[in-house]
């Protein structure tokens, strides 16, 4: 068990190593923290909502957005890269099981991503305290009560992000086992992402009342074997107005995201099993 | 003993296209491969020598057979532990160093941490890579690379080690190099399979030979035997005139032999090479 846990060390590591030398990780990094940055020139547009929570909306959506694409490119890159260059070959030539090397890659991956989350988080926190206490000034001037930034609420934010692009990471890895390309893994990766945000449609229409069992069937697979990437975005809630989230909603969400991410990677592993390489 | 490699009765059957048409790689393939020698799997590109070293790794299923590597089932990680493997042209991370590369492998390979250190160090100056060793594998040339290649696939002493195609695109002086390193594994005792279509090499280097075409076994046997003339000799003289020739041939023939030729002995081009370079420009 010690070995085993210390081989998918070593591969997440290399993985790491691979992926924060690559110029789209910097690429993308400099894009999320000018998003987060921009936010500032942009605060005027708040449609009402306040400062502060367009801030955060502005920086929650460049983290979201440039994490999924970093997740589906890079992971599908990072798998795909051992395979064509078939450093693979050596590898897996070693006393490695194949289980081994895809964990080794989606720890690698995840990884990454707590790089790009963790820096991202900072910055906007950073952004978010400091205009948190201009604003506080000026509302006690005028006497009213501005909504509070909570550090806390940012880390736990962060946290649901990170386990959001987890489950990224394994459904993409997942198709990557499957895929003869990389194209085609981050085609196929990114329609997931974006049928994983849309899944709360495939749940609502599940609720209406149906005679079909069939269609009821179709509704009740379509709506399950994709998580819903929606409620990952309980957390925006936590940074701003942490008493609004039910206590309950924490762990029932953090539960969902990690039973996908442990399903896809079973599911991974499986069909990784008897890929020839 | 058991043998190194038990391959009994492999076929290997790849499916291609839409149709899924069925091409054979390997055909019902039996091998022994003792222990201790050096073997040379030969054939042209595409009899389906590497194919058959991947199913032996576990890195392709095979379609029908048995394999057992050292007693073990191979496709198994455990029968991989005592296996070393060069692959054909390999390619590592580049970003990584020599020794970095050999670390990572001695690690996957389950050397422990106290002996970790002195393993890389062996293996790479058995592959004479040590002076090279702190450099990025990306600034590497083909020889390099085929010998940082060769440290990593010895660093956890296996008893097995599996050459695909070691000299390929390597000059001759580095291929003399990986030869002085098979012949240093054997003299260790290890076995080595070698499979390569540098026929020369395999015939300086290997004990026994296993020549496969379009899938199938076509010869296998000690190299000396297989390339024999038992109806023949070789004698090299010395300041042959043609008088001595005539006498020589006469007192041949009144024992019923008879000369058939008459040269002069050649040395290869790879010998005079290496004669006349030293020492290759990355060694």
């Amino acid at each position: 068990m010690k070995a085993s846990l210390q081989r998918t060390y070593l591969i997440s590591r290399v993985t790491f190593l691979e992926a924060v030398r690559q110029r789209f990780f910097a690429f993308l990094i400099v894009l999320g923290a000018t998003m987060v940055l921009s936010s500032l020139s942009f605060r005027f547009l708040d449609f009402g909502h306040g400062e502060l929570k367009f801030i955060a909306d502005f920086g929650f959506g460049g983290m979201f957005l440039f994490g999924s694409v970093l997740g589906v490119v890079m992971t599908a890159q990072l798998f795909f890269s051992e395979m064509d260059n078939r450093t693979a070959l050596t590898l897996l030539a070693k006393p490695l099981s194949r289980t081994e090397f895809l964990l080794g890659k989606f720890f690698g991956a995840w990884a990454v991503l707590a790089v790009f989350l963790g820096v991202l988080s900072l910055l906007l926190g950073g952004v978010m305290w400091w205009r948190e206490q201009a604003i506080l000034v000026q509302a006690e001037q005028r006497g009213l009560l501005p909504g509070v930034f909570s550090a806390s609420g940012m880390f736990a934010y962060a946290l649901l992000q990170w386990l959001r692009l987890g489950v990224v990471i394994a459904i993409v890895l997942t198709i990557s086992s499957i895929a003869r390309t990389f194209l085609f893994a981050v085609i196929v990766g990114a329609l997931a992402v974006v049928a994983g945000q849309l899944q709360w449609i495939a749940q609502d229409v599940l609720l209406k009342p149906t005679e079909s069992l069939t269609y009821k069937a179709f509704l009740w697979t379509s709506s399950r074997l994709l998580p819903n990437l929606q409620q990952f975005n309980i957390g925006d809630a936590l940074v701003l107005e942490p008493a609004s989230v039910p206590a309950d909603a924490i762990p029932w969400v953090v539960a969902s995201g990690v039973f996908y991410m442990a399903a896809y990677l079973v599911l991974a592993a499986f069909i990784f099993r008897r890929r020839e390489i | 003993m058991t043998s190194a490699i038990s391959v009994r009765n492999l076929t290997k059957d790849f499916r291609i296209g839409i149709r899924g048409l069925k091409l054979r790689a390997v055909d019902d393939l039996t091998l022994e491969i003792p222990r201790g020698q050096v073997y040379g799997l030969l054939g042209p590109n595409g009899c389906g020598k590497s194919t058959t070293l991947k199913i032996i790794l576990g890195l392709v299923p095979a379609t029908a057979g048995e394999i057992t590597i050292l007693g073990q089932p191979s496709a198994t990680a455990s029968a991989r532990e005592r296996t070393g493997f060069l692959p054909e042209a390999p390619y590592f991370h580049k970003f990584l160093s020599g020794r970095e590369l050999v670390r990572y492998c001695a690690q996957l390979s389950g050397v422990t941490a106290e002996r970790v250190d002195q393993s890389v160090e062996e293996a790479l100056a058995l592959a004479a890579m040590t002076e090279a060793a702190s450099r990025p594998i990306g600034t590497y040339s083909k020889g390099m690379l085929q010998r940082i290649g060769f440290a990593q696939a010895i660093v956890h002493d296996p008893e097995l080690v599996i050459l695909d195609e070691p000299t390929a695109g390597v000059d001759p002086v580095g291929s003399a190099a990986i030869g002085r390193m098979i012949h240093a594994m054997r003299d260790k005792g290890k076995t080595v399979v070698l499979c390569s279509h540098l026929l020369g090499q395999v015939e300086q280097v290997c004990d026994r030979v296993a020549i496969m075409d379009r899938g199938k076994l076509v010869l296998e046997g000690k190299v000396d035997d297989v390339l024999a003339r038992r109806d023949r000799h070789v004698m090299t003289i010395e300041a042959l005139t043609p008088a001595a020739q005539d006498a020589a041939e006469t007192a041949l023939a009144a024992h019923g032999a008879k000369v058939t030729s008459v040269t002069h002995p050649r040395r290869s081009l790879e010998d005079l090479f290496r004669e006349l370079v030293t020492g290759s420009r990355d060694a």
